[in-house]
């Protein structure tokens, strides 16, 4: 009752200071109101979708270290051209996050630096695409967003925690680790080592000579050819490690599960070990050991309970 | 003196004043004279090289731990003690600060798990699966590094009710320590009945790694925020 009436008498105050000002403000107040009113209304997704964008160029000399902090949630691509320039084009959704970048020498370092704690999830997304030379070191770490990777040469560090990782025609001594963010790599050459708590991983087409794969409850799956001399772990506690390898490849196996089972699909190409040493499973395992072909590249699965697959691709 | 006295000399007294011989047979010597300008040169440079930088300690944890279980190096016994005195009253003090908790965790672990791995099978459970008996929970391997985790983690909630955080991060950190310590609860209970199935041992060891590395990470998020 009481608050009715207050707001009758602003109503009645606020009549009284209208009817003393020119009419023209009058008019054209409320038309000025509106219009700001619209415009705002309109205005903010636009903001929103265009953001804020950043570029920047670095002359560079052979083989650049590009280091990248994104804490922010956001995407960053890396893609490779001829020129020894590095490009790094920073977009941003708020205002509430501020990128500080630096070269010194070779070495090019981005960071994304949340400005306002107060910022909201949607308003932390930042993404960074950055063009790099061929052959160009990274060390890029984000928590959430995407890390994508094409046409690199060069060692690498990746890590994320929520984030996946992608890697296309990349080669170098390539280190990927995540919390929960899978990895798919694809036409990979060199080494790869990756781990993981929840995070699968996908190694597709490879070239790779040495492979350490490791998760706790993610799934690993190796399609693709073992190099001659190569070295190849994998293991997963609870997931599932598939490899799917071809009639021409030559490996010595080695599958262990301490609770899990080992599906021999490929029995028709495995060979009793042909090097001498003689491969037994332990006593609490279960085990697998053969060769195919002539048993030239090392490769050693194994998991706590998950299921171990082998089988030849068609 | 011959030259060769004057490396010995140096390398066991440095480059510091040179006895009289040494000096003697320098003042002949012109390969002695410029071996002694090249490590002159050497300290002058190296003195002028920027301090070294220290990884975090959960590299040194991990490298330590690989070499560990690749038995490149070897860590002797934990000392036993399980009763709680006043120096780990004083002790537990210190282990608040985060680096040197992650440091005692992993040597902790790094410990444990050399030790555990390397332990040859009990004469009592050779042979037969169906021998397998469970072990008292005082035998249960990384028992100490699991006791230390735990203790940790509970510091780590602590921090999270000060300053409590929802973000995608966050929840991901906490699904994922939910999921590790699921694995290690598997883990040891399969430990506890078959204490030579050295696999599941490989996978508890990893995951009392992994942990350490999760709460080390959680913690530095924590402290980053607040």
């Amino acid at each position: 009752m009481r608050t009715g009436m207050m707001r009758v008498t602003a109503f009645r105050s606020h009549r009284n200071l209208a009817a003393k000002r020119p009419l023209r403000n009058r008019i054209y107040l409320p038309l000025l109101v509106a219009a700001v009113f619209l415009y705002s209304g309109a205005s903010a997704p636009a903001a929103g979708q265009q953001g804020q964008h950043l570029a920047r160029h670095f002359a560079v000399n052979a083989r650049p270290v590009v280091v990248i902090h994104n804490v922010a949630n956001g995407r960053i691509e890396v893609k490779s051209w001829k020129n020894a320039e590095v490009d790094v084009l920073a977009s941003q959704i708020s205002n509430k996050i501020g990128f500080d970048m630096e070269q010194a020498g070779d070495r090019i370092d981005v960071t994304a630096t949340v400005l306002n704690n107060s910022a909201q999830p949607q308003e932390m997304e930042a993404n960074l695409q950055l063009t790099v030379p061929e052959e160009t070191e990274l060390q890029l770490k984000t928590e959430t967003g995407l890390i994508y990777v094409e046409q690199v040469m060069g060692d690498m560090t990746l890590e994320s925690v929520a984030g996946d990782v992608h890697l296309k025609e990349v080669s170098g001594y390539i280190i990927v680790r995540t919390t929960e963010g899978s990895l798919v790599c694809t036409q990979c050459a060199g080494k790869l080592d990756f781990k993981s708590i929840s995070g699968g991983t996908q190694v597709l087409q490879p070239a790779l000579t040495n492979v350490s794969l490791f998760t706790t409850s993610g799934n690993i799956l190796f399609d693709g050819d073992f190099v001659r001399t190569g070295l190849y772990t994998m293991k997963s506690g609870k997931g599932t490690v598939e490899v799917r390898f071809s009639g021409n490849d030559s490996f010595d196996l080695k599958a262990q599960t301490a609770m899990g089972t080992v599906d021999n699909r490929a029995a028709a190409f495995l060979k009793p070990d042909s090097h001498g040493v003689k491969h037994m499973a332990s006593k609490f395992t279960h085990g697998l050991f053969g060769t195919v072909g002539q048993g030239l590249a090392k490769v050693e699965l194994s998991s706590y309970s998950g299921t171990i697959r082998i089988l030849k691709r068609d | 003196m011959q030259c060769r006295d004057v490396e010995l000399v140096v390398e066991q007294e440095g480059l510091a004043p040179l006895p009289e011989a040494a000096q003697a047979h320098m003042a002949t010597c012109r390969h002695c004279r410029d071996f002694m300008a090249d490590l002159a040169t050497i300290v002058s440079v190296a003195g002028e090289l920027p301090a070294e930088v220290h990884p975090p300690a959960r590299v040194w944890i991990s490298l330590r731990a690989q070499l560990e279980l690749e038995g490149i190096i070897k860590t002797p016994e934990l000392p036993a003690g399980s009763e709680r005195s006043s120096w780990w009253l004083g002790f537990n003090d210190l282990f608040r600060s985060r680096a040197l908790a992650t440091l005692i965790v992993g040597l902790l672990i790094v410990a444990a798990g050399g030790l555990e791995l390397r332990q040859p099978p009990d004469a009592g459970v050779h042979g037969e699966v169906s021998q397998i008996v469970a072990v008292p929970a005082w035998q249960i391997p990384f028992a100490k590094t699991a006791k230390v985790l735990n203790e940790q983690e509970i510091d780590l909630r602590n921090m999270q009710l000060a300053g409590a955080s929802n973000s995608r991060v966050d929840d991901a950190f906490r699904h994922n320590l939910e999921q590790v310590d699921d694995f290690i609860t598997d883990c040891e209970h399969r430990v506890s009945v078959a204490p030579q199935d050295e696999l599941a041992r490989e996978y508890l060891s990893n995951a009392y790694q992994q942990k350490a590395e999760l709460l080390s990470a959680m913690m530095d998020r924590e402290g980053s925020l607040h």
